[in-house]
């Protein structure tokens, strides 16, 4: 009379590795540790006390290169280093046959992102590109409600991510825009994806302004994308902002018959006052986009689906980045149906 | 490529949990879908004394509808159960999951009566099993930020507590009538929202509460209960508080229910509201004006998760609720309503002093 049916199986752990253990990768081991199914084998990075915190939290061996993380027994790697590093350790972890998470972005140029993208092609596992804006919680259910219809076709978007220069780069890898690109590639990006992902149509044209700040050469910039089923979208996004701003992030999108908007000012879950002067406020949304990411990549590893972030989607957002810094470059828009990155 | 996955099949160690009553029918589908989808838990049957009610639950989730409890109750792939009928039916669902030694979740308020209650708390008692009350308010990470920094000091010693959970009147056809029948549920609003609040102060802080005043009326619907109330509370360390379960959000209204939490102590106050984790949405499609869309996380599911492994381990998992903690919220809305048939303040004798 009851359902007797069984289908649960025994898994094998995922076994991962960690390769950069900066803020990046703090963040992806405390994803790690919250999902089922995975085990933190190893944290590599050549600043061996990073490397060793990092795996502290994952209960993992620290190492100093992703040669020993492969030696270990990989079935899976997060790649969490500098930006011009990426294309290097994506083909090394392809050719070894595991899967791939590949911080965004792709990489710091469009040649290195070609190569990541044509390592995907071949790869025997799964290639993703860590977009987690698109796992966030607030970001996706706004997805959700837009690809359900509800506000008809997109006409107007934007969103505004800001903060002060991050502090913590390693040897201020991001503060140099030979390595980082600056916030128009390794912050706007976020944006970048996103817009084009609810959208779910492609940019055609992009014009950006910046200012350079006391932090750096247009460490502040607005952006303005066309898409191709007409929609505008402004990106503003900055490290330029006092410290005291904090991390803001704000969205509006609107349709031909509606409107969402949301901001991290109203996302306060909570505040603890204390009588020694000092306030916390309460994020809500924690760690969730991570987890919502790195439970996305092992659903796809488990079911032998299709990389939930594609290189190439990794490489379309780049290019934007990469066409509105040269849109800053020379003051014009940039046709990005013609354009082709040098 | 490693290996990465196995199809080998084995015996299937999910808690076997059947469903007695689905008269809550929108917190049952709720329950029910959370152990559809649960990696712990299966559904294995559903039983309500509606046919209709029991197979629209059992139909959703693909599972069976048993219109006989006792074999429902009786099979060997049942080891525990979540009742969610009309709460005055409570008490007979728990008694004989109870008696078949399975571990229950029961819905909130725990019951109509503190003599309910207390026979529910023995029963269970009596037989070894768990009795969990559906107090899922408490899974709110940010709840459980409130009571670190009660727990760490950060607050200090506790002096008051302002607390809310307003809504939409259960009405039918969203809802089922006998929410709204006194004989049934036990009361309107004040039973209905109150005994979430009441349950979230003596979570987050650890105090009793002492005594109760309370003003309770029915201006807001035609629902044949009360639908707006305040009850001031005073906690057995001498701290305040005060309690709004109302029925009180109009229609069209952007949100269609609330939980607020403000706490004040020698050392700090914190504030927490769980409105702040949704999305501005303004759609033609779906309603006029602008909505607030949640995208918190799904408590209803911590709390069935925490129920399993609760009975897995043996022990109560931190945050859940027993049998105690909904009788002492039961015991402070049945005082509210007395108070304010009396117009006088009403003393709890739970409170230990």
């Amino acid at each position: 009379m009851v359902n007797t049916t069984s289908s649960s199986s025994i898994l094998q752990p995922i076994r991962v590795g960690i390769v950069g253990a900066g803020y990046i990768a703090n963040a992806h081991v405390g994803a790690y540790v919250e999902t089922p199914g995975v085990t933190v084998v190893g944290v590599a990075d050549p600043v061996v006390a990073k490397a060793e915190r990092v795996a502290r939290r994952g209960g993992a061996v620290a190492m100093t290169s992703i040669d020993e993380l492969l030696d270990a027994g990989i079935d899976l790697i997060s790649i969490c280093t500098p930006s011009p590093t990426h294309p290097d350790l994506v083909e090394q972890a392809v050719v070894a046959g595991i899967h791939v998470l590949c911080e965004k972005p792709v990489a710091r140029t469009y040649a290195d992102a070609l190569r990541i993208v044509d390592a995907a092609r071949v790869a025997p596992g799964i290639v993703m590109i860590g977009h987690v804006s698109r796992f966030e919680p607030d970001h996706r259910r706004a997805q959700q409600i837009i690809a359900a219809g509800r506000l008809g076709e997109l006409r107007m978007m934007s969103q505004t991510i800001t903060s002060s220069m991050p502090g913590w780069s390693q040897d201020g890898w991001l503060s140099d825009p030979s390595q980082s690109g600056g916030p128009l590639v390794d912050l706007a990006i976020h944006s970048f994806d996103y817009l084009a992902w609810v959208n779910q149509s492609e940019p055609v044209r992009v014009h950006a302004v910046a200012s350079d700040t006391a932090v750096g050469p247009a460490t502040y910039a607005l952006a303005t994308v066309r898409y191709a089923n007409g929609a505008l979208g402004l990106v503003e996004t900055s490290w330029a902002h006092p410290t005291s701003h904090g991390f803001k992030v704000s969205t509006e999108l609107v349709g031909a018959d509606g409107r969402i908007n949301w901001d991290y000012d109203g996302l306060i879950g909570g505040v603890l006052n204390t009588d020694d002067g000092n306030s916390v406020r309460f994020d809500p949304l924690g760690n969730r986009g991570f987890v919502a990411e790195i439970g996305a990549m092992v659903e796809a590893i488990r079911t032998g689906s299709p990389s939930p972030v594609t290189a190439s989607e990794g490489l379309s957002a780049l290019k934007t980045s990469l066409a509105a810094l040269e849109s800053v470059r020379t003051r014009q828009p940039v046709d990005l149906t013609t354009w082709s990155p040098s | 490529m490693n290996a990465l996955s196995s199809d080998v099949p084995v015996v299937d160690d999910r808690l076997g949990v059947a469903v007695l009553g689905v008269a809550h029918i929108p917190h049952a589908m709720s329950y029910a879908r959370c152990l559809t989808n649960s990696s712990t838990a299966r559904l294995v049957g559903v039983y309500d004394e509606s046919v209709e009610l029991g197979r629209r639950v059992a139909d959703r989730f693909g599972a069976v509808f048993q219109p006989d409890l006792d074999s429902l109750i009786s099979s060997a792939d049942v080891q525990a159960v979540v009742v969610c009928s009309a709460t005055i039916n409570h008490r007979p669902l728990v008694a004989a999951a109870a008696a078949r030694g399975l571990h229950v979740l029961c819905e909130k308020p725990i019951a109509t009566s503190v003599e309910d209650a207390e026979a529910m708390i023995a029963i269970c008692a009596e037989h070894g099993v768990q009795l969990h009350t559906a107090f899922v308010t408490r899974f709110y990470p940010l709840v459980a930020r409130v009571r670190a920094a009660v727990q760490d000091g950060s607050l200090g010693e506790l002096l008051g507590m302002v607390g809310g959970n307003r809504g939409r009147p259960p009405l039918p056809p969203q809802y089922p009538d006998w929410i709204t029948n006194q004989s049934e549920s036990g009361g309107g609003a004040l039973m209905d929202h109150s005994v979430h609040v009441t349950d979230i102060m003596r979570h987050i802080s650890g105090l009793e509460v002492a005594s109760v005043t309370a003003e309770v009326d029915s201006l807001f619907w035609e629902s044949g209960v009360d639908d707006m109330a305040l009850m001031s509370l005073t906690f057995d360390n001498g701290a305040i508080g005060s309690v709004d379960p109302s029925w009180s959000v109009p229609a069209g209204n952007a949100w269609d229910y609330d939980f607020y939490l403000r706490v004040i102590g020698t050392k700090g106050s914190v504030s927490i509201n769980d409105l702040a984790e949704s999305l501005q949405l303004v759609s033609s499609a779906v309603a006029p004006g602008m909505r607030l869309v949640p995208f918190g996380v799904d408590i209803d599911a911590l709390m069935v998760d925490a129920f399993v492994a609760s009975v897995r381990s043996g022990e109560f998992v931190s945050p859940c609720a027993d049998g105690i903690d909904g009788l002492r919220a039961l015991e402070t809305a049945l005082a509210g309503y007395e108070s304010s048939s009396r117009s006088a303040t009403v003393a709890l004798p739970s409170a230990g002093t």
